[in-house]
C-alpha cells in the first residue's frame, strides 16, 4: 500500500500549487494582522494619554507652564501654541512628563501677549491640552 | 561523443521542461509581486494618522496646521470647507513632521465651518471650527 501510494506520482504538482497559495495568503494575511495589531496599539495608547494645563505664569520676559499626566503613560509633549485675536505662534519642545507626574517648564524667549490669550501642548501621540488666560 | 552531438533524441522533453519552469517561476514571481503591491498599500493606508493643531483664520484665508503622528509620509490632496472643493497650498508630510497648510476662503465672523483634509491614499481628517468675530 505505502509502497504504491509512494512510486505513484500523480496529484503531487497540485499538492505544490496548494502549499505554496497557502504560504502566500499566510504571508498577505500575518502582514495585514500584525500591522493592524500594531496600529491599534498607537490608537489605544493615544486614548489612554491624559495630559492637562494646570498653571501659566508670566512676566515681562519669560513664561513658565505646569503640565499634569493624569493619563497611565508618559507623555512626550512636542508642541507649544501661544494663540489670541491677532496671532497663532508655534513653538517645538521636548518635555517628557511621567504617568501622574506634576512637571513645569520654563521658556524664557516666549513672552506671553498682553490681554487674553490661549496656550496649547500637543503630545507626540497627537492629543491637545488647552489653558486659557489673560 | 560525437555520436551523443548528433542524437536529437530527449531534446523536447528537456525543452518542455525547461519551459514549465520559466513559466512557473514567473507567476511565481508575478504573485510574490502583487502580494508585495498589495499589502503595502494596505499597509500604508493602515499607518496613516494625522491631526490638525491650530486653525487660523486670517483673511481670505483658513491655515490649518497639521502633524503627521502616523507611521507612513502623508500627501494632502484635497480640502473641504463646507463640503465644498478648495484649493490650497501643497503639502506632504514625512513622518513625525509638521506644517502649515493655507487654504484660500473667504470667510464670515462668528460662523461654523466643518474642514475636510484628505490624503492621497484617502485618509481624512474633519473637524468643525468657528471663525472669530
Amino acid at each position: 500500500m505505502f509502497r504504491r501510494l509512494r512510486r505513484d506520482r500523480r496529484g503531487i504538482s497540485n499538492v505544490i500549487v496548494v502549499v505554496l497559495s497557502l504560504v502566500i495568503i499566510l504571508a498577505i494575511v500575518s502582514n495585514v494582522v500584525m500591522w493592524n495589531y500594531e496600529m491599534n496599539q498607537v490608537d489605544w495608547e493615544k486614548i489612554k494619554e491624559n495630559v492637562t494645563i494646570t498653571n501659566v505664569e508670566n512676566t515681562t520676559y519669560w513664561s513658565q507652564y505646569t503640565f499634569k499626566n493624569e493619563g497611565g503613560l508618559t507623555v512626550h509633549l512636542v508642541s507649544l501654541w501661544i494663540n489670541n485675536s491677532t496671532i497663532h505662534q508655534h513653538y517645538n519642545i521636548n518635555v517628557f512628563v511621567n504617568s501622574a507626574e506634576t512637571k513645569t517648564y520654563l521658556r524664557e524667549d516666549i513672552p506671553l501677549p498682553t490681554g487674553s490669550y490661549t496656550v496649547k501642548v500637543v503630545t507626540e501621540r497627537g492629543n491637545m491640552a488647552v489653558y486659557s488666560g489673560n | 561523443m560525437r555520436k551523443l552531438s548528433r542524437n536529437r533524441r530527449g531534446v523536447t522533453p528537456v525543452l518542455s521542461s525547461l519551459l514549465l519552469t520559466v513559466i512557473a517561476v514567473a507567476g511565481m514571481s508575478i504573485a510574490i509581486t502583487a502580494t508585495y503591491v498589495i499589502t503595502d498599500e494596505l499597509h500604508d493606508s493602515m499607518g496613516e494618522r494625522l491631526i490638525v493643531e491650530d486653525v487660523w483664520f486670517t483673511p481670505d484665508q483658513v491655515s490649518l496646521y497639521l502633524r503627521n503622528v502616523g507611521k507612513v509620509s502623508v500627501e494632502m490632496v484635497s480640502v473641504y470647507v463646507n463640503r465644498t472643493d478648495q484649493s490650497f497650498t501643497a503639502l506632504e508630510l514625512e513622518q513625525d513632521s509638521h506644517g502649515w497648510l493655507h487654504v484660500s476662503y473667504s470667510w464670515s465672523a462668528n460662523s461654523v465651518y466643518e474642514v475636510k483634509v484628505v490624503t492621497k491614499r484617502g485618509t481624512n481628517v474633519a473637524d468643525y471650527y468657528v471663525s472669530p468675530s
